[in-house]
């Protein structure tokens, strides 16, 4: 395979949300010399980190046009020699795999950026906004996650990765800390609220991801030479295509055992923890739902449409492509604990009060689909995992900003609260509904296909008991519609509750998200062609490494 | 005899400087430019000081007849105090808390201690480490002890001098056992002996020599504030003046830890890539210690309200990082270390940069008088937020740069024992964001309290402030230098 | 030095007469006769000296801790301690913990002392020329440290002392 340097198109997606990022910086050090108002400084913000996550979405657009289906080999490839002492390689570049979520990143990002501007339309000025608190701090943040998401899915190299992996914690702490929910009691006494949620998000992500930098060493150590970017022979290397090439060749497994535990196995789990935390998997779930009611909306979209998608790509990416024995080895445990997301996440949803909490959850359990996709190791299973990933990223962000609708006018989420708001709110009941049946999974929508794919696939696995799975997980479908259409009840239907008299149905900037992420589930729903194509070759080389007898 | 004094000529100065500021002191009395020409003359020492590392003679042989040693690590941290005894003097012309009467004695203690360290770091010769060790010492204690009208700060200098001398006097007990067994003061030649004696030896030998290496160590862990002999540290940084407090967290901190290599890595030869050093398993010894000093500092600093006593037990825990590294032994390992301590050294007195900025101003150190703080300053606020989250080890900033060279070391040496380790500090890692995002989340996700006031950064503290972040930040993406002579220190290129 | 068991008499005479002084300091109540207790311990330990024919050391310590230090002592006793009360020390004596202390350090003494072999030689010969050379040759540097040793210690109490300007304290 070539890896030399052939395009900057990449390079320059990963890096527009920077730009933007400077340019506020920059406007910020200017602000005393040009006289700008605080107003003007806002807008110029807002107008900059929209621009920026339209032309990040835009080049992620267009890496797709140019993308060439036909190959499971890294394009857009640009690579350097970044820091020669530890044989550390700046190489950024896609396959299938990774394109899909550059993809995905530039349109739920763009989503984000929309959803962050101010309220338009009728004004509700006695509720002060997040999105008119610290402008500019929120912009720069919001772009270099933007960065930091792009920068994960890019990087070939596995030190990069992980520089651009912990590049997302910071401004998520952030923007969840500063612009969510203020300090409040709970009923029970407990403290809650954003800089809580905030607190619990980076501490769980740090601990799995300390772990991943041991890991990390360990395979680095391990490796065996490699060419770099600019022609040296390197001992050791964080090269991932050297990385996979080696680990094909047996050089892991042969590798000296840790702590008595063979290195394929401790690395793979080490690794996988890292990933679990952030997808998030049963039992490191419990920061999900913190983050998610406590987050502003727009960081809620798009810590559930993309966020959550750096933990399955890690796992296809480290755990899949370099270790595939572990995966073997632990497919059963992935796919137990993929079932137990789905039921449990489901169950839980049905006590749910709290709207956003209900999505939170639903989220836990649709993200459990990639993960049993992922451990049946069959073509249509890995293909449903990972257009699960995408339909979620697409229909959950809905969700989000469903949520965020009301709020934003009642200033509460409570499921019980509400009643009959379908006569007041027709557009949005009627778009609610939408994507509820979207994340259902009803037939025709997008939803629908990853599930289906990921229960074919898994049926079809060699190992009996993912038919058991299978089964177990088939009954959350029906608890699934259960919580779904109870929620759609208890808000919309029944006799109309007189406090939300004030109610007002969907603005312009709401439309301008909604719609288009509404349009884009059916098109995934009907026509799933073109994202196979974008992942079939990536899949197909991953499943062709696989130790023999795995496969089909 | 020229070479052996060009070999010490960045001492000379220095002791030439502290003379210097003491007459000048004196000759300029109560006029009103004292702080600033005292402070210009010490700068000038300390960079004359610099200039003669280009006399240093070339292949760095040990002068004096093997008392100093000219090496690479030697070099490597001499340049590193005369940086922090920079930021020592400057901190302290730029604090109320050092007045200006005072100044001058404050910046010759300062010197001195530098110079203290300066030797201390060459010293191949079990008396030269003793005495350097006490010149060290001696300055601090009256550093410690300098605001006298306050009780707190009394009673840290106290303590410190009452540690210190309990600490020296069992090193002085250790040493003189390893020169009554080995039969020399030289360290490099202590160590083939106690292992020509160990390796036929009865358990009584080792006892023995198990017994003076221990004793040895006490004088230190001292220095490191490594546990057990940590208890003075968070009482002294708490007392101390701010400056004074930067000043001792990183300067006589790394001359303890480059002291402790040269004792141990150099001196016994022990690594965990060689045979067990004088019969003594040095690796896990070491290691136990490391865990011990980053498990109890990290734990010790969440319940703390006062940033300063945080920031004490935050350096315990980053004395046991370094301990980690030391306990590794090999040239990676070493190399390691000498990455973490510069980027170390600009990340803590950036914080406590910060704080003396906060103090000088709001007069509190407690993390309540924190909140809201980005509204009141947001450039100190996000500088300390930087130096906070480099402290955590969070790429892409400067501290996760020493952390992973530190545990790089500590997982290629490839021991069940130090993968536990390397599993434990990395936990601790995830610890300490807890306390560190404590501050932060202060500063940034609460809102001041009525009436605060505003803290309005100097332009001077502003300039020093951007000096230590800026490398911060760039170390981060960028390390290649620091790594190159880090590898220098450590012997593994000429 | 001839008579192998005039020596040791000689010897457990001397550490005999340093070891009682010394109990008598750390045991005795009056802080004025640990004082004085202090003084002959110190003049034992010189005979010590004298008797590994270390000359020069056993002078050193009859000048400086003898003369010095005791003197010293003493005059920091009387002229702080007499302004109130009774001149005791050691108003908590805890036996127990101190004989365990004192037989682990017995310990640990008699296994370092015995167990490995010595690496100096010794002979007993007068010491105080060879150590002037040592000091002026070999071990300047340690010399000249400790010289800035004491420039610094001496600045430092000047420091810690002097009148206070403001006078508040």
């Amino acid at each position: 395979m070539d890896l030399t340097t052939n395009s900057m198109l990449l390079t320059w997606t990963v890096f527009t949300p920077a730009i933007g990022l400077t340019a506020i910086l920059a406007l910020l050090a200017l602000r005393p010399l040009l006289r700008l108002s605080q107003q003007a400084v806002d807008e110029a913000s807002r107008a900059i980190g929209l621009m920026a996550s339209l032309a990040a979405a835009a080049l992620g657009i267009a890496l797709w046009a140019d993308f060439d289906s036909g190959t499971s080999n890294l394009q857009f490839i640009h690579r350097f020699v970044w820091m020669k002492s530890w044989n550390i390689e700046f190489f950024i570049g896609v396959d299938g795999l990774s394109l899909s979520m550059v993809v995905l990143t530039g349109v739920v990002f763009l989503a984000g950026a929309i959803a962050s501007l101010p309220w338009w339309g009728r004004l509700d000025d006695h509720h002060p906004h997040f999105s008119k608190k610290r402008v500019p701090a929120y912009w720069i943040l919001f772009l270099l996650l933007e960065m930091g998401v792009l920068g994960t899915f890019a990087s070939q190299d596995f030190f990069l990765f992980y520089v651009f992996w912990e590049v997302m914690l910071l401004p998520m702490y952030f923007l969840i800390g500063i612009w969510g929910a203020p300090t409040r009691k709970d009923p029970d006494g407990r403290t809650r609220g954003g800089p809580y949620a905030a607190i619990k998000f980076f501490l769980y992500t740090l601990a799995g991801s300390v772990l991943m930098l041991l890991a990390l060493i360990a395979v680095y150590y391990a490796s065996g030479p490699a060419t770099l970017a600019d022609g040296s022979q390197a001992q050791h290397t964080f090269n991932l295509v050297h990385l996979t090439r080696q680990a094909h060749d047996g050089i892991f497994v042969k590798a000296g055992a840790i702590l008595g535990i063979p290195f394929v196995h401790i690395v793979f789990v080490a690794m996988f923890l890292g990933f679990a935390i952030k997808v998030p998997m049963f039992p490191f779930h419990t920061w999900l739902p913190d983050a998610h009611v406590d987050a502003p909306t727009p960081i809620s979209v798009i810590l559930a449409g993309i966020l959550l998608k750096t933990g399955m790509y890690g796992m296809f990416r480290f755990n899949l492509q370099i270790f595939p024995t572990g995966v073997v080895w632990a497919a059963w445990a992935i796919g137990i604990l993929g079932v137990i997301n789905i039921v449990y996440g489901a169950f839980v949803c049905m006590a749910q009060k709290d709207l956003k909490k209900l999505i939170a959850y639903s989220s836990v359990s649709h993200m459990g689909f990639c993960l049993l996709g992922l451990a049946a190791l069959t073509p249509q299973a890995l293909t449903g995992s990972v257009y699960q990933m995408i339909s979620h990223g697409i229909v959950s962000p809905m969700l989000f900003l469903l949520a965020g609708v009301v709020y934003d006018r009642a200033h509460t989420r409570d499921i019980e609260g509400f009643g009959g708001l379908a006569q007041k709110m027709p557009e949005y009941t009627a778009l609610t509904g939408f994507a509820f049946m979207a994340s259902l999974g009803l037939p025709g929508l997008a939803g629908f296909v990853g599930e289906v794919l990921v229960f074919l696939g898994a049926f079809a696995a060699q190992d009996g008991i993912f038919r058991v799975l299978v089964a177990i997980s088939a009954l959350s479908v029906i608890v699934t519609a259960g919580y779904y259409l109870w929620t759609m009840q208890r808000i919309f239907l029944g006799p109309f509750n007189h406090r939300w008299e004030h109610l007002h149905d969907m603005n312009w900037r709401e439309r301008l998200t909604l719609y288009p992420l509404a349009v884009l589930t059916v098109i995934m729903g009907v026509w799933p062609l073109p994202v196979f194509d974008m992942i079939r070759e990536t899949l197909n080389t991953l499943l062709a490494s696989m130790p023999a007898g795995i496969a089909g | 005899m020229l070479t052996n004094l060009l070999a010490i000529g960045p001492e000379l100065v220095l002791t030439l400087t502290v003379v210097l500021v003491l007459i000048a002191d004196l000759v300029i009395g109560d006029r009103p430019a004292r702080r600033g020409s005292l402070a210009v003359l010490s700068f000038a020492g300390l960079a004359a000081a610099a200039a003669t590392f280009f006399l240093l003679p070339d292949g760095g042989p040990a002068a004096f007849g093997g008392l100093v040693s000219g090496d690479g690590l030697g070099v490597f941290f001499r340049g590193l105090f005369l940086v922090a005894a920079f930021f020592g003097v400057a901190f302290g012309a730029l604090s109320d808390e050092i007045p200006v009467e005072r100044f001058g004695e404050y910046a010759a203690m300062l010197l001195a201690t530098t110079l203290g360290m300066s030797f201390l770091v060459q010293s191949q010769n079990l008396l030269m480490i003793l005495l350097s060790l006490e010149l060290v010492s001696l300055p601090s204690y009256v550093l410690a002890g300098f605001r006298r009208g306050d009780s707190r700060s009394s009673e840290a200098a106290l303590k410190y001098v009452l540690y210190g001398a309990a600490a020296s006097g069992l090193m002085l007990y250790g040493f003189s056992l390893l020169y009554g067994m080995a039969g020399t003061l030289d360290l490099s030649a202590i160590g083939p002996a106690l292992n020509a004696k160990a390796a036929g030896g009865s358990v009584g030998i080792r006892a023995g020599i198990a017994l003076a290496a221990l004793l040895s160590l006490a004088g230190f862990g001292y220095k490191v504030a490594a546990v057990p002999f940590h208890q003075w540290c968070p009482d002294v940084y708490e007392g101390a003046p701010t400056p004074v407090t930067a000043f001792l967290s990183v300067g006589p901190k790394a001359a303890g830890v480059a002291a402790l290599i040269r004792f141990v890595v150099i001196g016994f030869g022990a690594s965990v890539a060689t045979p067990p050093a004088g019969g003594l398993p040095w690796p896990v010894l070491l290691g136990v210690l490391a865990m011990a000093t980053m498990t109890l500092g990290n734990l010790a600093a969440i319940p703390q309200d006062n940033v300063k006593r945080l920031l004490a037990y935050s350096s315990i825990a980053h004395a046991g990082y370094l301990l980690m590294g030391i306990a590794v032994g090999t040239p990676d390992a070493v190399q390691a270390v000498a990455v973490y301590l510069p980027i170390y050294l600009l990340m803590n007195l950036g914080a406590f940069l910060a704080v003396m900025a906060v103090r000088a101003k709001t007069g509190s150190e407690t993390i309540a008088d924190y909140r809201g703080l980005v509204a009141r300053s947001p450039a100190l606020s996000i500088a300390l937020a930087i130096f906070l989250f480099s402290l955590t080890g969070l790429p892409p900033l400067a501290g996760f740069i020493g952390k992973f060279y530190l545990f790089a070391a500590v997982v290629k040496a490839g021991t069940p024992f130090f993968y536990v380790l390397a599993i434990v500090g990395v936990l601790n890692s995830v610890v300490s964001l807890f306390y560190y995002a404590r501050l932060v989340k202060a500063m940034f996700l609460e809102a001041s309290p009525d009436g605060a006031p505003a803290v309005l950064v100097p332009v001077p503290v502003g300039l020093l402030l951007a000096i230590l972040a800026i490398p911060t930040l760039v170390l981060g993406l960028w390390w290649s230098p620091l790594a190159d002579l880090a590898a220098r220190a450590a012997g593994i290129v000429g | 030095m001839t008579d192998p068991i005039v020596s040791a008499m000689v010897f457990y005479a001397l550490a005999a007469f340093t070891l009682v002084a010394a109990g008598f300091v750390a045991l005795s109540g009056n802080i004025v006769h640990s004082a004085f207790a202090l003084f002959a311990t110190l003049f034992g330990v010189a005979g010590l000296y004298a008797y590994l024919s270390a000359d020069l050391l056993a002078v050193v310590q009859m000048l400086v801790y003898v003369g010095g230090i005791s003197v010293l002592v003493l005059f920091a006793v009387m002229l702080t301690s007499g302004l109130d009360g009774p001149l005791t020390s050691n108003p908590t004596f805890r036996l127990g913990g101190g004989i365990v202390l004192m037989l682990a350090v017995a310990a640990a003494a008699f296994v370092a002392a015995t167990a490995v072999p010595s690496g100096v030689e010794s002979a007993a010969v007068p010491t105080t020329a060879a150590i002037g050379d040592a000091l002026l040759g070999a071990y300047v540097l340690p010399f000249e440290v400790v010289s800035v040793v004491l420039l610094a210690a001496l600045v430092g109490a000047v420091t810690l002392a002097r009148g206070y300007k403001g006078g508040h304290r």
